[in-house]
């Protein structure tokens, strides 16, 4: 396995309508890198639109950048030999956001499982793939009888994105790159799920990228945070260091806006909605895919 | 796999009584069809009712000739069970060629996106804003001795936008699901992602399209035959009428020869619409009905 995952300068344009240029700048000139050893958490913080989602789909080889690169063991993502990129695939792996999403409903949820033993050729025999499975289904904390053979829709959100998890236990890739993975449970199955994170860190070697809004989430994962917004990294550092002496205006604005549990400190302060405002999401396809022209 | 789409299909009709009712009527025009040889040959009894003076010109609806004679002396129930089989011949062929041809040129142009779906979308445009109609009966005055088959691509090549439209809209809306960019780090082709992550979800739109293809190539035929610009050689539903008309029948009281024509065709006309309204009506706006128990 390669030992390092690196984005150099990268830049993700997308076209837009309504926008000055016609283009909106998605990812602005952002170089990091992650490093398989010694495993890490690394998180990457910013408002929505700020464009984690980008980054992530960049990093996935899901999206080519429109300049820049992704590096992968020093070798650009997009320009892989085939043993190459079957390795990449297989090293960096994503955990999504939408539990429900990511399920396609025609099929068991089985299905995620058993493709990754195929494509992945991690077992042989249909008992050996199986047993796999259920090993990877019990180091999540999930009863194999209790999810298997079902479709999406019959399980919680929880136990869905728990799926998602024995995928990666499964492939033990030493990347995994999260995009929100917990936004969409509640506080104790998000609880649960990060610990299961920190789990693969210090028992399998996982480095993870992990995406989220959530300051609160950073904050019990620890280890190193970047703060994104408008598609540039303004701030990096340790997560204690960048919690308490934030050096960016952003960083202290995003630290303002969260609410205190302390009833004496309440959350009187409003954000300026300027400040926090959105590149204005255009439906995706809609920009992508203009209509047939009619002639 | 394909388990999961039997028991979907089946799941689906359970679920709407329209689409039900609109496959019933279908079944029952279709068995006629198939076995219309059979009632042909029964009505017969030895010999061929529908030859030209098999009986005398003109008979009144009767015992013996359930719907009457027509002007050469035919019987018009077998010239009638004969035409229902081609008219839904008709509607098969033109309804699959055309589903295939807008299933392909749907998955490429809404997958690939891109200039590719570029050019594909005009292409698609310019066919469906050209008159259809007009052309088809442009095209059959010099397509004077075709067969049946050669008619069905003749009117495919006009259907087949009507299916790959609407069709890539949805695969433009399924390609970004989740659920795409996990098969892709999962290592699945482009093709595999198509047939076996898109196309099962998308089985009721093609199903739409084919039940809209079929309707539009069996009413384009009846068209062209009721303006006695039908390719010859072929006798379907249309024909029928246009002899009715032609040869003033109803005041020589052969009704029927005129009217059970077209109560076949509303019939076919109206199974195919609860057909496509049915699948509409399930699946939109979600396509919650295929996630099933
Ligand atoms: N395929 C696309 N086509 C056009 N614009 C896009 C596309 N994908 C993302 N964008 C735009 O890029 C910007 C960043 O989006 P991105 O999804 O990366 O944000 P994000 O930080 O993940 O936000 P969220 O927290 O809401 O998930 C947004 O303005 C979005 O509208
Ligand atoms: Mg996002």
């Amino acid at each position: 396995m390669k030992s390092e995952l690196e984005l150099r300068g990268v830049q993700q344009r997308f076209h837009a309508r309504g926008v000055a240029d016609g283009y909106i700048t998605a990812v602005d000139d952002v170089s990091f890198s992650l490093a398989a050893s010694p495993p890490q958490i690394i998180s990457l913080v910013g408002q929505s639109g700020s464009g984690k989602s980008t980054i992530a789909r960049n990093v996935l080889g899901l999206q080519k950048p429109t300049a820049g690169s992704v590096l992968y063991g020093g070798k650009d993502i997009f320009k892989l030999s085939r043993a190459e990129y079957d390795e990449y695939r297989r090293d960096v792996q994503p955990v999504f956001q939408d539990p429900y999403a990511i399920f396609n409903p025609f099929y068991r949820v089985d299905r995620v499982l058993w493709k990754a033993v195929q494509k992945f050729k991690l077992a042989s025999t249909r008992a050996a793939g199986l047993e796999l499975i259920e090993e990877s289904l019990r180091a999540v904390r999930l009863e194999p009888e209790n999810v298997l053979g079902r479709y999406p829709h019959q399980l919680s959100g929880g136990q869905r994105q728990r799926i998602m998890l024995a995928r990666v236990h499964m492939l033990r890739p030493s990347f995994i790159i999260a995009d929100e993975p917990v936004s969409m449970l509640d506080a104790q199955v998000r609880r649960h799920f990060l610990d299961i994170l920190l789990d693969f860190q210090t028992e399998h070697g996982m480095t993870t990228l992990f995406i989220t809004h959530d300051l609160s989430t950073v904050y019990y994962l620890g280890g190193e945070v970047m703060v994104i917004t408008k598609g540039q990294i303004v701030e990096r550092g340790p997560v204690s260091t960048v919690m308490h002496e934030p050096s960016h205006p952003y960083t202290k604005l995003l630290l303002d806006s969260i609410p205190q549990p302390d009833p004496d400190q309440r959350w009187t302060t409003r954000i300026a909605v300027d400040e926090l405002e959105r590149v204005d999401d255009a439906n995706p396809a809609d920009t992508m895919k203009p209509e047939a022209p009619i002639l | 796999m394909t388990m999961r789409i039997l028991t979907a299909v089946v799941r689906t009709i359970r679920n709407s009584r329209r689409l039900a009712a609109g496959l019933i009527i279908l079944g029952v025009m279709v068995l006629l069809a198939l076995f219309s040889p059979l009632i042909v040959n029964a009505i017969g009894n030895g010999k061929d009712p529908i030859e030209v003076a098999a009986y005398e010109k003109w008979l009144v609806p009767g015992p013996g000739h359930l719907l009457g004679t027509d002007q050469f002396g035919r019987d018009v129930f077998a010239m009638v069970m004969k035409a229902l089989s081609v008219s839904l011949q008709i509607g098969a062929i033109a309804g699959i060629i055309s589903t295939v041809v807008g299933v392909i040129v749907a998955f490429v142009a809404g997958y690939k996106g891109g200039w590719i779906d570029g050019i594909l979308s005009t292409f698609t445009g310019i066919l469906l804003v050209i008159p259809t109609f007009p052309l088809l009966i442009a095209l059959s005055a010099y397509a004077k001795n075709v067969t049946l088959f050669q008619v069905g691509v003749m009117i495919s090549i006009f259907a087949w936008p009507f299916a790959a439209k609407t069709i890539r809209s949805q695969v433009l809306s399924l390609r970004t699901r989740p659920y795409v960019d996990l098969a892709r780090v999962s290592k699945a082709r482009d093709l595999e992602i198509i047939v076996t992550e898109l196309l099962p979800n998308l089985l009721p739109f093609i199903g739409v399209g084919f039940a809209s293809s079929a309707l539009g190539a069996i009413f384009g035929l009846v068209g062209l035959e009721v303006i006695g610009l039908g390719p010859g050689g072929v006798v379907d539903l249309g024909q029928i009428i246009y002899n009715a008309i032609t040869t003033g029948a109803l005041t020589l009281g052969a009704w029927p020869m005129f009217v059970v024509p077209i109560v076949l065709l509303t019939l076919l006309f109206a199974a195919l619409n609860m057909v496509n309204i049915g699948l509409e009506e399930v699946y939109n706006p979600r396509l919650r009905g295929v996630a099933g128990e």
